[in-house]
């Protein structure tokens, strides 16, 4: 079991509270390939924040591989982003200034990695992602579908135990849209666990596992 | 994370960083080189401004009592006010006897003169000093020696020449050892003086023409008589303390009232440095002033400019954090790369302005000196560096503060 959560709730403070998660109880196993679907509102991204420890929840419990997900210091929640989750999102965020090489390194970085190995390990990801040749090229410079290979590249290069993906089609063309999900059945195929949010059905479609989401509950 | 400041990973990233984004840093890096360049040339130039009015006192010592003759204006002991008071040995050695506080001292006698050599002939200050004198008002040697005390005590025919004086004499070559007539008696040159100072007590020492008192008394028939008299007094004792002693002692010597001050002038030349003192005090004070504004203006415009990067980064900070990193990261990142600002700028604000004081210098009628010490321009920029970062550092915990997703939501 990777992920477990039980009985989350989720509100954001205001005159009205929003409460926009409801006693979410959820379990995914390793090597799964799962989507959130759900209307826009529905809470899908706020749940896929706490699974990716972005955000924090307000009462339940969240188990992250074994880790008891609850109030974290950021240190210690900076450290299981790094080791334990690869984030892959709709508008890429990738640092503009850096080229495609150097942000795939990133994370690297953070867990004090030389440079020099830090590169080598990034140009094999980018060689799987099929954009070795577009390596020193600035995020400005590639197109969509390249940015997400980009940012998946990124997303892998910490071999993480889980990889996380808000809405990864969302700003791609539908052939575009095809081939980055063909990566995800592709590393899904290797053994990786993959939850990715969405609200097109087309996407939901590829995964083995739909997990619904309407007004802040699970539906099916 | 390894020590950030010994890991050569982390300067990469802040190279790359501030490389990669060059009109902010050229923003950044121009408040605090403009700060530095606008503080550095603020304290150069009031350096210079003291240097410049302390070379006029150079040389003179700063504890020293002048005391001349003036008129009595009230009769006393049957004598009529307004009778010219003169000084004489008598009253140096009473001086000398009741004030064993005195360090150096000179009774001075004056005359005009002219000098002859050869052919050629010079008008100057003829003046006989004890072998003290230049304790008092320290020359510049140019050759030679001045006066000495074996040379009063044995009423030795010999002078020390102005450099002006000498130049008119003898152009260009040696004067010493020459014999010159001054005032129709012969004096063997022992030395040629100037002086760096612009206080002229009688005429500058370089329009003159020294030779021991007890010469001078015995050549022109001068008798006892001492046109005024100097003295300087040992560390600790200032002139005004014994300015009433100084006149009882004279007034007991001659027909004056003891209470007319007029008859005697007591010239305390540490009042007059006070004076100075408050100036200098003044300049740095004013130095300071405006210098803790431009420091202040600086400082504030950096951690303004801190601020806007940090702002603009949240997205960036966001992602950053999203993918693991600490928060100390994010803040050694933010504070390393305004380190490295502020010293690349510091230094060359430093060094602008140490080539304008230097041009300044150059360019300048008098000799002058504008230029910061190093250790000046250490702590100009010490101090830049560490205002620099403190005001770094406002911003970049505040940017902690937000949320990993609420960063990551800031476009």
């Amino acid at each position: 079991m990777i992920i477990e959560l039980k009985d989350v709730n989720k509100s954001y403070p205001g005159v009205v509270p929003l409460h926009v998660l409801k006693d979410i109880n959820l379990s995914i196993d390793r090597g799964e390939l799962v989507s959130i679907m759900g209307a826009s509102g529905s809470g899908k991204s706020t749940l896929l924040n706490i699974l990716g420890i972005l955000d924090n929840y307000d009462s339940g419990e969240y188990r992250l591989d074994g880790n008891l997900i609850k109030n974290l210091s950021e240190n210690k929640a900076a450290d299981l982003r790094n080791y334990l989750i690869g984030f892959v999102f709709q508008s890429f965020n990738l640092i503009n200034y850096k080229n495609a090489l150097e942000n795939v390194a990133l994370p690297l970085f953070y867990r004090g990695i030389s440079r020099k190995k830090r590169n080598i390990l990034a140009m094999e990801q980018l060689d799987r992602m099929g954009m070795k040749d577009r390596a020193t090229h600035l995020p400005g410079e590639l197109s969509g579908g390249q940015k997400q290979r980009v940012a998946i590249a990124r997303a892998l290069i910490t071999n993480p135990s889980l990889l996380l993906a808000d809405e990864p089609t969302g700003a791609l063309d539908s052939k575009t849209s095809r081939e980055v999900m063909q990566v995800f059945r592709d590393l899904n195929a290797e053994g990786r666990t993959i939850v990715i949010v969405t609200h097109d059905p087309g996407v939901g479609e590829q995964t083995n596992r739909i997990i619904r989401i309407s007004d802040g509950r699970i539906v099916s | 994370m390894k020590n950030p400041i010994f890991d050569i990973e982390n300067w990469r990233e802040i190279g790359t960083t501030l490389a990669q984004n060059k009109t902010r840093t050229f923003m950044t890096a121009f408040g605090i080189f403009w700060g530095t360049a606008i503080l550095s040339l603020l304290i150069g130039g009031s350096e210079g401004l003291k240097y410049f009015m302390g070379r006029n006192f150079e040389g003179f010592a700063t504890n020293v009592a002048i005391i001349f003759p003036g008129r009595t204006t009230k009769s006393y002991a049957g004598f009529n006010k307004g009778m010219p008071v003169e000084l004489n040995l008598q009253d140096v050695v009473n001086i000398r006897r009741a004030i064993p506080q005195i360090e150096n001292s000179s009774a001075l006698i004056y005359m005009w003169a002219n000098v002859l050599y050869d052919r050629k002939k010079a008008s100057a200050q003829m003046t006989g000093v004890e072998s003290n004198y230049d304790k008092i008002f320290e020359p510049i040697i140019h050759e030679g020696r001045f006066i000495n005390d074996a040379d009063d005590a044995n009423f030795r025919k010999v002078c020390v020449l102005g450099k002006q004086v000498a130049g008119e004499l003898f152009g260009t070559g040696s004067a010493l050892g020459k014999d010159v007539q001054v005032n129709g008696i012969y004096y063997k040159v022992i030395g040629v003086v100037g002086q760096t100072s612009e206080i002229n007590i009688g005429a500058k020492m370089d329009e003159s023409v020294f030779i021991p008192y007890n010469t001078m008394r015995r050549s022109y028939n001068i008798g006892t008589r001492v046109h005024n008299f100097m003295m300087t007094l040992k560390a600790g004792y200032s002139p005004s303390e014994f300015e009433t002693l100084v006149r009882r002692l004279i007034a007991s010597n001659h027909p004056i009232a003891p209470d007319d001050n007029n008859a005697i002038f007591y010239f305390d030349v540490s009042e007059q440095f006070k004076m100075v003192d408050n100036v200098f005090l003044g300049i740095s004070m004013l130095a300071l002033f405006v210098g803790v504004g431009t420091l202040l203006s600086g400082v504030i415009g950096v951690g303004n400019i801190m601020w806007i990067i940090v702002r603009e980064r949240t997205h960036e900070i966001g992602i950053r954090r999203a993918i693991g990193a600490k928060p100390r990261d994010i803040i050694v990142q933010i504070l390393s790369e305004s380190m490295v600002l502020t010293t690349i700028a510091g230094v060359a604000g430093i060094v602008l302005a140490a080539g304008i004081l230097a041009g300044a210098e150059k360019s300048m009628f008098y000799t002058i000196k504008f230029q910061l010490t190093f250790a000046q321009a250490v702590y100009i920029l010490a101090t830049f560096l560490v205002l620099g970062t403190a005001a770094g550092i406002i911003p970049a915990v505040k940017a902690m503060k937000i949320k990993p997703i609420e960063a990551l939501n800031d476009k």
